[in-house]
């Protein structure tokens, strides 16, 4: 795979919270004028714009897809604007096509953003949703399984497998939890970082899944704009380098997923990523992992090799992916800690990878971070896309 | 009004009907008449689950039916006990799994016929199909007595 020749050099983010006072658009507005105008270009630069779907908001996703955002806000060199929907892989794909507007000449710097409200849809609406997305409408939802299911049949399976307890599965949430702590964009900035024995009181949702154990729905949204890595050398400003990719595709229907096939495809993407990026595992200083859940994270520990097998679990009980642990780690809390704004924190997590290259993570900045390894996959987990970005163009 | 008519109102509280496909017509027909079946490829041999229109290890359109043993062992299973859709509230608690059948094919299923705490990953079970409405049997799984 061929990839690279793109940078981040600008980002808009709001904080995610539950805001039902602020419209799709307000945030619209805010993300997208801040990225632009951290980028050091202006409003007249912007030649595309492409929206990662915002999933269960139709009315919004026919807007941005009918091409309003451009209009709206003044993007009078504008070409063109799309909406691209592959769940949460979606925002890697925004970066592809941006790279590909600007290869083939298409734009020259493109923003790429996602807005999601949660708080002012009508919960039969949102359970609706979120009910029936992701899982086989024939041959799974009949029998009453939903994304905490499909979740816990994992976990339970693989803590079948590596011996991994349930205390080790609770300190996930407590090393993401002491990440999103520090993160003032986070649902969870400020707030205690609950032990994992506090993670296990929490009721029961399904076995072996506690409440603490799974995500919040919030509010949020971000930005960020893209321009030929040529260009942000030229421009001399902190920038975010993507250095390689690689990606696999597993399955869409939950049951059909073979484990082993899924671990050996977040392994080689990893690999691979890295390979082209012309590095090696040990120079990665950041491993922006984006799963959606705690409990699959010692299963990525794993497969990135990270943690020998059996180990994961017992790595994130130990506080090496903590805050302050040797091994930097989702460093905005990922989902359960950043609160889960649908495809949204897609789009965070490459912010954040943004931030710490541009040396601007403040409290959670990594000192001399060069490198980081973000990932981002769709639906319950239907591929795996890794990618590798730098401070350095290649 | 009591708290589950209110609910009642605001929900879709009706049980959810598998969405059938014109090539899986029979599946449904054979759960109506107790039969687990599976799609055969008699191109390649490829056991299937679930139902397509071709085969999807050879694309060939040379598929044929056959009835399962209906054994099968759990893979892996998670039993819920709340934040599930409220038309499966009065379900709670239930455990879904997903089976291997002995012919091959993974689904996934209910556990039923067993208290939670008893099932084990790598538990025997068969099918016993349960009634939806006049059309739909879905193929849940219990343990296979000893
Ligand atoms: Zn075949």
């Amino acid at each position: 795979m061929k990839s690279g020749k793109i940078a981040i050099i600008g980002v808009g983010e709001v904080p995610t919270r539950t805001m039902p006072e602020r419209s799709r658009w307000d945030i619209i507005y805010d993300t997208c004028m801040e990225a632009v105008r951290d980028s050091g270009l202006t409003k007249s630069d912007i030649g595309a714009v492409i929206s990662t779907s915002p999933q269960a908001q139709p009315q919004l996703t026919a807007e941005l897809a009918f091409g309003k955002l451009p209009e709206e806000l003044g993007f009078e060199n504008c070409r063109d604007t799309c909406v691209v929907n592959a769940g949460g892989a979606g925002t890697s794909n925004c970066l592809r096509l941006a790279e590909q507007y600007i290869n083939s000449g298409v734009a020259e710097a493109v923003l790429v953003h996602h807005v999601t409200v949660h708080s002012t849809i009508a919960v039969p609406d949102l359970i609706a949703f979120f009910a029936t997305a992701g899982v086989d409408l024939q041959w799974e939802y009949p029998f009453g399984s939903t994304y905490n299911i499909i979740m816990g049949l994992m976990a339970n399976r693989y803590m079948h497998e590596s011996g991994c307890t349930p205390l080790e599965m609770a300190s996930v949430v407590t090393a993401l939890r002491s990440w999103a702590s520090r993160d003032p964009n986070s649902i969870f900035y400020g707030k205690a970082v609950p032990s994992p024995e506090k993670v296990l009181e929490s009721a029961m949702l399904n076995t072996p899944l506690h409440k603490r154990e799974s995500n919040i729905l919030a509010d949020g949204g971000c930005a960020m704009v893209v321009v030929s890595a040529e260009r942000a050398r030229k421009m001399g400003k902190p920038a975010a380098y993507k250095l390689g990719e690689s990606v696999r595709y597993f399955s869409a229907t939950p049951m059909m997923r073979n484990f082993e096939k899924m671990v050996y495809g977040l392994r080689d993407t990893a690999k691979e990523a890295i390979a082209e990026a012309g590095i090696t595992k040990e120079d990665v200083n950041i491993w922006n992992v984006y799963l959606a859940y705690p409990l699959a994270h010692p299963i990525m520990a794993e497969a990135l090799e990270i943690a020998p097998f059996g180990q994961g679990g017992k790595y994130f009980l130990d506080g090496r992916m903590s805050f302050g642990g040797d091994i930097p780690w989702s460093t905005i809390g990922e989902a359960p800690g950043r609160g889960h704004t649908g495809s949204g924190v897609s789009s965070a997590v490459y912010v954040e990878t943004a931030r710490q290259l541009m040396g601007r993570a403040g409290e959670r900045q990594v000192p001399n971070c060069s490198y980081v390894y973000q990932n981002t996959s769709g639906g319950s987990g239907f591929n795996n896309i890794a990618t590798i970005w730098g401070r350095e163009p290649k | 009004m009591s708290t589950q008519e209110s609910q009642a109102n605001q929900f879709d509280m009706t049980r959810p009907l598998p969405v059938v496909q014109p090539w899986s017509e029979a599946f449904w027909e054979g759960a109506r008449e107790g039969k687990l079946l599976l799609q055969h490829c008699k191109s390649c041999g490829a056991m299937i689950f679930y139902p397509r229109k071709f085969c999807p290890e050879c694309w060939s359109a040379e598929i044929g039916w056959k009835e399962a043993s209906g054994r099968a062992t759990i893979y892996t299973f998670s039993t819920a006990y709340d934040m599930v859709e409220p038309r499966f509230w009065t379900d709670i608690p239930y455990t879904i799994a997903y089976v291997d059948l002995k012919e091959g094919p993974r689904m996934m299923t209910r556990i039923v016929e067993c208290a939670p705490a008893d099932i084990k990953i790598g538990m025997e079970v068969e099918v016993v199909f349960h009634k939806l409405d006049d059309k739909f049997f879905l193929p849940y799984f219990r343990p296979v007595a000893k």
